[in-house]
């Protein structure tokens, strides 16, 4: 709407702190990033001013080529495969099967659970001597495809990978809130015409939540596969050889190495990147014409 | 969902969904135990299991002194509380101004507001590691070098871009005719905000929250780098006594970790019931 | 634009002159703050802070020493970094060879300390200790804890497969490795998984054997790296399986398991062969450990040196008040002082520049170490601290390269120089 004359006191007053945060905590340090991106520079010397080489540098450079690739796949995986598998938990679990409380509550230790447990626990499971995948294999007959997991160039990033993609709690609760906020007399009305658990979840479910909770879950699974970091610096430090790299590893590496000129241009890649990916899904999600939303509608405060 | 629905006896295909169905809650609870109880596993050993036996194998005898020798190297109780005191204000600070902001962009259209978003989404991506020089000047600048409100303040601030657009997103979706009503029926800024915006956004702000107090809770190097004083330090800052490359006492680490750990499993599943409840409530019934 | 630019480079350059706002100190006591990682669970822990603490009692009143517990080396690096980069350069910190030491020591932010070593206090430090890390014939960055690399090997392995002794050249070294492999044991742990530290130490020693004292004086350069490569490319058929990802832990475990032949890595870690945790059945792994010595390599130039390095350096940030330098040097006068050093040595097993007499009860494998060091012909660093940082972050990965067969010896050094080139 259109804020009135009154309002508009009002809107200055509660934008405030936002604007106040967002100039001292994110413009200037950005325009900051911005600067250095833009110089030689070691932190401790007189900086040069190189102009866009550091940009040309990176975009020429294999290992930073790579750790782009690895987070785009990653992004994609996180807001095409994981969240739809915390879709369809959330979906299943929204129906109060028994015991669903304490599942719901099982499925999000994993993010309290630091990082550090997680990657040393996946070290152990990938782990080529004793690891429990390659003892299953054995188990089952496959010996033959045990391997140094996380060390074999073809197996590192999609282990990398796989194995987080199953930690799903913290969207399933996010997209189970939504769930149980849908008016269950859309339910009893499909179940009186017949239609199965499956035809429900696709024909009402989905389509309203499809622009709330799905799009905030695609969006910020999709924001934390392009800021992937802690699990691979835990698991497999980017290697070997760089398969597993991430922009923000790699950042990070050019900041232990003193480049603050290249560790600065990473970042502004990485801003861009993901700006570019926010706003894509957004039109994704909101591009094909204007969905009516019966939900919503229904909401009637007293 | 009404609990007393009826069903009609399960036949081929539905059976097969329901096994389906069983077998992924199945799948998934395994999936999430089980680093947990290797945790547990784990911190009870000796270093010489841990290092020479299968990291599978159970402890031959608990070794509970893994847990007082985390407690007495770290001190890790003063860290504990700690992160809870700088988790909770800054989450609590947070939500209030993204939710205020998210209000804004949200629901009117003004000059710039398009900019303005576009900016707190980029804030969203921007690696902070990359701006440590930055936030540390800042800091200091601010005069909150080694204090909880510099802490307090740089958690609050860096999280405001993700608890806007997760606020903002569900704003988006509350009906414009909603509040419409309301302004003809002659409720103000703040009513039309307080009694009608907020509420409805309550699975946003808690979501939004729960992210802001994890985001608090494992941060580490801020936490290192704009405190210096051990009475600040918060548990991330402790855990790394056991966990640094020169560190050979892996089992205590462990024992480390799990401490970290067990408030914020025994926070959510205690306040559970409110965080579902907050998510929720802007429900009506139909 | 280029005004804009100009204007936005001066706000970045703010940003490298923005000190904290210091206390005053209370009734003229001067108080010295000294960001530290040897605390917590680090060995010299113990006796740091109680000599820290014997120093604050001496001087009461007039200088007290704050330490701030640092617990994660790198975190510890970000810190140091962001203090020096802003101007907050901590009165007293330690650094290590990841920091470009030369670039740190020519920036004037550090103390510098050449008056008062002249004056005395700098014949308590090793003969040339400071030769390589002077700027102009001056010293504000100060070498202090010292590591040697040797090989230690498991006696009752070697007995196992046959051998009484370690293999004095390196055609000999592979003539053990197959025997002890033959009799059913890995010969040594490498690993390129996290910072590749135990292959980083291998590749050191057999770049040592090959080129010698100068092999560093060309850069990668000398031939001598891509054989090296070739050497260690051959080891990994000697090491345990899944070396590649493998860490530091699995190093260490396969060793105090007792499978594993031989171990490499600096005397901090000898404390380790004396804990009980680590025996079997009663026996400690020191009785089962000798100290070797790096094999010759044949037509090689690198007979009788030793790998070595600088493990910490202590560096004072430059003070305005002369009363605060004089404390400042104080107190890095009684952290140096031999027979403070002795005591540091023997209670954390570390080794160190200055000169001093090694306490009676030092364990043998220590003296042992120190030994081999005393005999060196020459030393050479480690080659992480050789090259900038820039070579140690691209190691791990040039070394599974090569491992994984991604590239051959030469690429595995083609692989460093880019990485070199490209900071």
């Amino acid at each position: 709407m259109k804020p009135t004359s009154s309002d508009r006191r009002a809107l200055a007053a509660f934008m405030a702190p936002a604007i106040a945060v967002m100039v001292i905590f994110f413009i200037i340090p950005i325009l900051y990033v911005l600067v250095v991106s833009c110089l030689k520079w070691n932190g401790i010397s007189a900086p040069q001013v190189v102009g866009l080489e550091n940009f040309v540098k990176l975009l020429k450079n294999s290992t930073f080529q790579r750790s782009l690739k690895n987070n785009i796949i990653w992004a994609l995986v996180a807001g095409f495969i994981q969240v739809p598998l915390a879709m369809v938990m959330a979906i299943i679990l929204s129906r109060k099967p028994k015991g669903w409380k304490f599942f719901r509550t099982v499925y999000f230790f994993p993010q309290v659970i630091s990082g550090i447990a997680l990657a040393t626990l996946w070290r152990a499971i990938y782990n080529a001597e004793h690891g429990m995948l390659n003892g299953l294999l054995s188990a089952i007959g496959l010996g033959s495809l045990t391997t140094d997991w996380l060390g074999n160039s073809g197996t590192a990033f999609p282990a990398v990978l796989i194995y987080w993609v199953f930690y799903v709690g913290y969207y399933m609760v996010i997209m189970m809130a939504d769930i149980t906020t849908i008016d269950t007399s859309y339910y009893e009305a499909a179940t009186i015409d017949g239609a199965t658990d499956f035809q429900q979840a696709i024909y009402i479910t989905i389509p309203l939540i499809k622009k709330t909770s799905l799009l905030t879950c695609v969006t910020l699974a999709s924001v934390m596969g392009l800021r992937q970091f802690e699990q691979v610096y835990m698991l497999t430090n980017g290697g070997p050889n760089h398969r597993t790299s991430t922009m923000v590893l790699y950042m990070y590496e050019r900041l232990q190495s003193e480049s603050y000129g290249l560790a600065s241009a990473t970042a502004v890649i990485l801003i861009i990147v993901g700006v570019i990916f926010i706003i894509t899904i957004r039109t994704l999600f909101n591009g094909r014409g204007e969905t009516v939303k019966p939900k919503k509608a229904r909401r009637a405060v007293k | 969902m009404s609990e007393t629905r009826l069903r009609p006896p399960l036949r081929g295909k539905e059976l097969v969904l329901a096994i389906l169905r069983w077998i992924l809650i199945i799948f998934f609870a395994v999936y999430t135990l089980f680093p947990l109880l290797w945790l547990l596993s784990s911190s009870l050993k000796t270093n010489f299991e841990f290092l020479t036996k299968s990291p599978f194998a159970l402890p031959a005898v608990p070794q509970w002194q893994n847990y007082t020798n985390a407690l007495s190297v770290a001190g890790l109780g003063r860290m504990l509380l700690n992160s809870v005191i700088v988790g909770l204000v800054a989450t609590l600070v947070n939500v209030i101004i993204a939710s205020m902001g998210a209000y804004c962009i949200s629901r009117f259209r003004f000059r710039g507001r398009e900019s303005i978003y576009t900016l707190f989404t980029a804030g969203i991506l921007v690696p902070l590691s990359a701006l440590m020089v930055p936030y540390f000047v800042i800091i200091n600048k601010l005069g909150l070098y080694n204090t909880y409100g510099g802490m307090i303040l740089l958690y609050c601030a860096i999280g405001i871009p993700m608890s806007t657009f997760l606020i903002r997103g569900l704003m988006d979706s509350i009906p414009m005719e909603l509040e419409e009503a309301a302004y003809i029926d002659g409720c103000g800024f703040y009513g039309r905000f307080f009694h009608i915006i907020l509420p409805l956004s309550r699975t946003g702000i808690v979501t939004a929250a729960t992210f802001q107090f994890l985001t608090c809770w494992n941060e580490f190097i801020f936490a290192n780098l704009i405190v210096s004083s051990e009475k600040l330090r918060t548990i991330q800052v402790g855990i790394r006594y056991f966990t640094n490359q020169f560190s050979t006492d892996y089992v205590s680490m462990y024992a480390a970790i799990v401490i970290s750990i067990v408030p914020s499993i025994i926070g959510y599943v205690l306040f559970q019931e409110q965080i579902i409840a907050g998510m929720t409530s802007g429900a009506v019934k139909g | 634009m280029k005004k804009v630019f100009a204007l936005l480079l001066a706000l970045v350059m703010v940003f490298t002159l923005a000190p904290i706002a210091q206390p005053a100190h209370a009734d003229g006591e001067i108080v010295i703050n000294f960001p530290s990682i040897w605390v917590g669970t680090d060995s010299k822990a113990a006796y740091m802070s109680e000599l820290i603490e014997k120093f604050n009692e001496e001087n009461a009143g007039s200088i007290k020493v704050v330490v701030e517990e640092q617990t994660d080396y790198q975190a510890y690096r970000d810190k140091i970094r962001t203090t020096v980069t802003t101007g907050n350069t901590p009165d007293i910190c330690i650094l290590d060879t990841t920091f470009d030491i030369k670039a740190y020591a020519e920036s004037g932010k550090f103390m510098d300390l050449t008056p008062y070593l002249e004056e005395g206090w700098g014949e308590d430090f090793a003969d040339g200790a400071f030769d390589a890390w002077s700027v102009d014939g001056k010293v504000s960055i100060l070498p202090f804890e010292a590591a040697v690399f040797t090989p230690i090997y498991n006696k009752d392995i070697f007995e196992a497969a046959g051998w009484d002794h370690f293999p004095a050249t390196y055609e000999e070294f592979f003539q053990m490795a197959e025997d002890v492999k033959a009799a059913g044991y890995n010969v040594m742990g490498q690993m390129a998984g996290e910072n590749g530290w135990s292959s980083m130490l291998w590749y050191s020693l057999i770049v040592e054997a090959i080129g010698g004292k100068d092999v560093y004086a060309d850069g990668l350069e000398n031939p001598a790296f891509v054989e090296a490569a070739e050497v260690l490319k051959k080891m990994y058929d000697y090491t345990f399986d899944g070396a590649v990802s493998a860490g530091a832990a699995d190093v260490n475990g396969h060793f105090i398991a007792r499978d594993t032949a031989i171990y490499l890595n600096g005397p901090w870690w000898i404390a380790n062969f004396y804990k009980e945790d680590n025996a079997v059945d009663g026996k400690l792994l020191a009785d089962s450990v000798e100290v070797a010595t790096n094999p010759v390599y044949e037509g090689g130039l690198g007979e009788g040196g030793l790998v070595t390095t600088v493990q910490g350096f202590l560096a004072a940030g430059k003070q305005d008040d002369p009363a605060k330098e004089a404390a400042v040097v104080k107190f890095l006068q009684y952290l140096t002082d031999p027979e403070h050093v002795s005591e540091l040595a023997l209670s954390s097993g570390a080794m160190f520049f200055v000169k001093y007499t090694p306490a009676e009860e030092t364990r043998p494998i220590s003296q042992k170490v120190t030994e081999v060091a005393n005999n060196a012909a020459f030393t050479i660093l480690h080659v992480n601290g050789a090259f900038p940082t820039a070579f140690s972050t691209e190691f791990p990965s040039a070394l599974a390269a090569l491992i994984n067969g991604d590239v051959d010896a030469q690429g595995f050094v083609d692989q460093l120089q880019e990485a070199i080139d490209m900071a």
